[in-house]
């Protein structure tokens, strides 16, 4: 009988993460791309399944971490960043990846976001946004536009979206990019880049919503809209122009990466586990600890 | 002599009270004796009134009871506030500082007049000896030390050991201003009767601590390597002794954006296969509940402390409450169970952590253990514990050969699925707040949901067995039945002695699993039962409703319960089992005997 670690491949192709469970989503939903983009983004990482977490939270998009082999942890809404923050910390040995949609991720989940920026500890969150609230059947998301008429918002939506990128430029985020399944190749390089990025990692995906979206959201509509932010000569280094870039989002679609922090900070858990290695050497045994509570004055 | 003495001490914010009571109950450890001290503040964060009550004792001490033996007023505006958490009687002593103004035979005391009063110049003699009125505390120390003869030597080695980094001048005043007290206090001579006993027989060495740092402490022991939370009173003592320990073992605090990031974190910890643990009060368990339900269904360990305080909402943040008994068992929606922990004293608090770790690992589920501001922040002397005596358990992973195929839900005899962890080649699965099938893959059908459902019920039939976590003291066939849990426990127990001493039939029954309710140990009990009590401090008496919810009770079983803040005291108790008694003998005088309604 051949042990587990002789069924392993030497080299991974995308398939090795794809698992057999068919999707729930629409025919044409932009979540497909993004399935395919990550699992090819993990062959070219190389770890395997076993070694990966993949947390997320409630939404169609959420239900991605089953649609793939590696260890999934499909939570509850608003709350995969907490989740996958714990997993991390837990185990700073795993590759953990995180994804979210627009209203998981920055409506009922979006206080977390400030929080896995600022102490960044590095995961790589993906969030879909397709500005739309797409398993309960089209309502309004944070990423609506202004004005735009869904199930809960008939008569036109009277606030103004959250803007992603701005969003996480504004707490501090290290790695932000933005993708769109219309540009498969590149999508791949950019979860990629962010996995390998040593730090929290922030990647907008325009994946749309082919039910409940508008004509202008579709991946034909991306086609001609994307613009590679590479070929448009963006120095993803210089974090004002990455800024001023990220203000245009819902007017145009960039893609590629906005912003790497050229000297990114240490990260939380290297922190944990310098203090680990200092205070190791002061433990008293476990079946001690309780002489610590001997009184003395 | 007496056996047992309790003090009251109450004074501003500033004015050192709870250092002084801890100075007082060290040395009393030191020389053997066991002590009990509660401390109770206003919610201002700095000034305002605060106050500990000490009970020392020859025997163990069970509670902090009723009356003082003692009381001291630094100030009697700070005094009153503490009402009925500073009782006093005619015979007791008060002791107040004479710059109050206040008249000996005047005490701003509604309806008692103490006999035995000595009004003294605390803040003079502060600031005679030690230069500052800040040594107030120290001459109170003093006093008290020399009329109640504790610890004399050691407590000057503990003034100069605290004061020494401040400087010799320091020191010495401090020393001075104790001396004064000591000096105070033999001018002026008790009768005998005041005097407390030396402990005889054992005086080993006790340790001392409180309930939330033997907690900490035993989550360590018992392999705790995660913590996630948000600081709220009064749990917050748990996370600062993690935070400065845990590292040493390998673990992680995470100070967390809010109650539910806290927990969220813990979940994932869990995942990743750690023993993880988060604490709160009431208003933080109220947010936590979706995680709870979480990891139930994705069938997940996890320790859940609530340290009970007044609700609801922000209720009374500094005070002692029973009342999330209710929260605890249905929190969170969904067909659950969680197994719900009452830990009774401080000491109990060791073994009730290291149950909880022992009880979410093997039934892989969460665990809520419900202490309360009392048992958590209360000091108290433990006898030493031999922590070989306790097994420490894991969660059941799966076999290599359970790898080769693996069904993380797998739906066996005993309901306890092998649970892999990212890392563990093979075990790959898809955990879920979703219902899913055996292997974790989401599923929509009733009649998987109605197994899984099973299945997780079916887990937990064991737990029910397990006598030993429940106490039965007194006689095994005795008319009337006491139950209490919790910190009121201690007072239940000193109450059935009482009622002992006087001839009076009583047993006591104190669960300490208090989910799921063990049906047929409260049957066994109440066989003999006529008339009963639960003894409680909440409004409702949650635990006397939710045992009537599974076990059918006498009719005149009923709760003596109080909201929080209003102790319940033994002698009150007593006085219950007295009337219960006198109905029961045909003598009734007084009518007690109402079936329970709501």
């Amino acid at each position: 009988m051949q042990t587990l670690e002789q069924i392993l491949p030497v080299k991974f192709q995308a398939g090795d993460f794809k698992s057999d469970l068919k999707p729930i989503w629409c025919p044409g939903c932009g979540d497909f791309g993004v399935v395919t983009a990550i699992t090819r983004a993990l062959a070219a990482i190389g770890r395997p399944a076993h070694e990966i977490a993949f947390v997320s939270g409630i939404g169609c998009s959420s239900r991605i971490p089953g649609y793939t082999t590696a260890y999934g942890f499909n939570t509850v809404h608003g709350r995969s960043l907490p989740i996958a923050q714990g997993i991390k910390l837990a185990n700073p040995e795993l590759l953990v990846l995180v994804a979210s949609g627009d209203g998981d991720g920055f409506s009922i989940g979006g206080g977390h976001v400030a929080h896995v920026i600022r102490r960044n500890i590095d995961l790589t969150y993906i969030v879909m946004d397709n500005q739309i609230y797409g398993l309960t059947k089209g309502q309004l998301s944070p990423t609506s536009q202004r004005g735009r008429k869904t199930a809960t918002s008939t008569f036109g939506s009277l606030e103004e979206p959250v803007n992603p990128l701005l969003y996480v430029m504004g707490y501090g985020a290290s790695f932000v990019a933005q993708g769109t399944p219309a540009d498969m190749a590149g999508l791949a390089r950019i979860i990629e880049e962010g996995i390998r990025f040593p730090g929290f990692a922030f990647i907008n995906v325009q994946s749309p919503c082919v039910t409940y979206g508008e004509e202008d959201q579709q991946l034909k509509a991306h086609k001609t809209k994307m613009q590679n932010l590479q070929t448009l000569g963006h120095d993803v280094t210089d974090r004002a122009a990455a800024t001023e870039r990220a203000r245009e989002y819902g007017a145009k679609l960039y893609t590629g990466i906005l912003y790497r922090n050229p000297n990114p900070p240490s990260t939380y858990g290297e922190g944990v586990t310098l203090r680990q290695e200092t205070l190791k050497k002061s433990a008293v045994p476990r079946h001690e600890i309780l002489n610590r509570f001997l009184p003395s004055h | 002599m007496s056996e047992d003495l309790i003090i009251g001490i109450a004074g501003s914010g500033g004015d050192g009270v709870i250092s002084a009571g801890e100075s007082l109950l060290t040395a009393a450890a030191l020389e053997g004796y066991h002590g009990i001290m509660t401390k109770s503040f206003g919610s201002q964060i700095r000034g305002g009134e605060a106050m500990c009550r000490l009970r020392l004792s020859t025997q163990p001490v069970l509670n902090p009871n009723g009356p003082l033996d003692v009381a001291v007023a630094l100030n009697w505006d700070d005094f009153r506030r503490f009402g009925w958490e500073l009782p006093v009687d005619a015979t007791t002593m008060v002791i107040y500082e004479s710059n109050t103004g206040v008249a000996p035979d005047n005490l701003p005391l509604e309806g008692v007049t103490p006999t035995t009063v000595f009004s003294v110049p605390i803040t003079e003699m502060a600031v005679k000896n030690a230069g500052t009125d800040k040594a107030k505390n120290i001459v109170v120390v003093g006093l008290l030390a020399g009329w109640f003869g504790i610890g004399r030597e050691s407590m000057l080695a503990g003034i100069r050991k605290k004061f020494a980094k401040k400087g010799a001048t320091v020191v010495e005043g401090n020393v001075r201003a104790f001396q004064a007290g000591l000096e105070y206090a033999e001018a002026h001579p008790l009768g005998e009767d005041r005097k407390l006993s030396t402990p005889q027989g054992n005086r080993t060495a006790k340790l001392l601590t409180d309930g939330n740092e033997m907690c900490a402490a035993a989550a360590i022991f018992a392999g705790c390597t995660f913590f996630g939370g948000y600081p709220i009173t009064p749990s917050t003592e748990i996370m600062q002794f993690l935070d400065r320990e845990i590292w040493k073992y390998g673990g992680t605090v995470l100070q967390a954006e809010d109650e539910i990031a806290g927990i969220g974190a813990v979940v994932g910890a869990s995942f990743a296969g750690k023993k993880a643990m988060t604490a709160t009060s009431g208003p933080g368990m109220s947010l936590k509940t979706e995680m709870l339900g979480l990891a139930s269904i994705a069938e997940l360990p996890l320790v859940c402390v609530n340290v009970q305080r007044g609700g609801p909402s922000t209720g009374m943040p500094t005070k002692a409450e029973q009342s999330d008994l209710f929260q605890a068992v249905f929190s969170a929606h969904g067909d659950c169970l969680r197994p719900v922990l009452g830990p009774t004293s401080v000491a109990d608090m060791f073994a009730m952590t290291v149950e909880a770790f022992n009880l979410a690992e093997y039934y892989q589920t969460p665990v809520i253990l419900l202490s309360d501001q009392e048992i958590s922040q209360r000091k108290e002397t433990v006898e030493p514990i031999d922590v070989s005596k306790f097994t420490i358990v894991d969660r059941r992973r799966p076999t290599e050969a359970e790898l080769v195929k693996y069904n993380r839900f797998k739906l066996t005899e005993s309901g306890i699925s092998p649970i892999s962890q990212p890392g563990m080649l093979g075990g790959n699965y898809l955990a879920a707040g979703i219902e899913h099938n055996e292997m974790g893959r989401p599923t929509a059908s009733g009649e998987m949901h109605a197994r899984m459902n099973e299945k997780r019920f079916r887990k937990f039939a064991p737990l029910k067995n397990r006598r030993d976590l429940f106490v039965v003291e007194g006689e095994n066939d005795a008319p009337i039945g006491l139950v209490s849990w919790g910190s009121v426990a201690g007072v239940a127990r000193e109450a059935l002695r009482l009622a002992e001493a006087e001839g009076l039939h009583a047993k006591l029954l104190v669960p300490k699993l208090l989910y799921p309710i063990a049906e047929q140990v409260y049957q066994d009990f109440f066989a003999s039962v006529e008339r009963g009590l639960f003894i409680e401090q909440s409004h409702q008496g949650q635990l006397c409703r939710l045992v009537r919810m599974f076990v059918d009770l006498p009719p005149l079983i009923k709760p003596l319960a109080k909201s929080g803040s209003n102790p319940i005291q033994p002698t009150e108790v007593l006085a219950m089992i007295r009337q219960m008694a006198a109905a029961l003998q045909g003598s009734r005088t007084q009518s007690i005997g109402e079936p329970f309604t709501e």
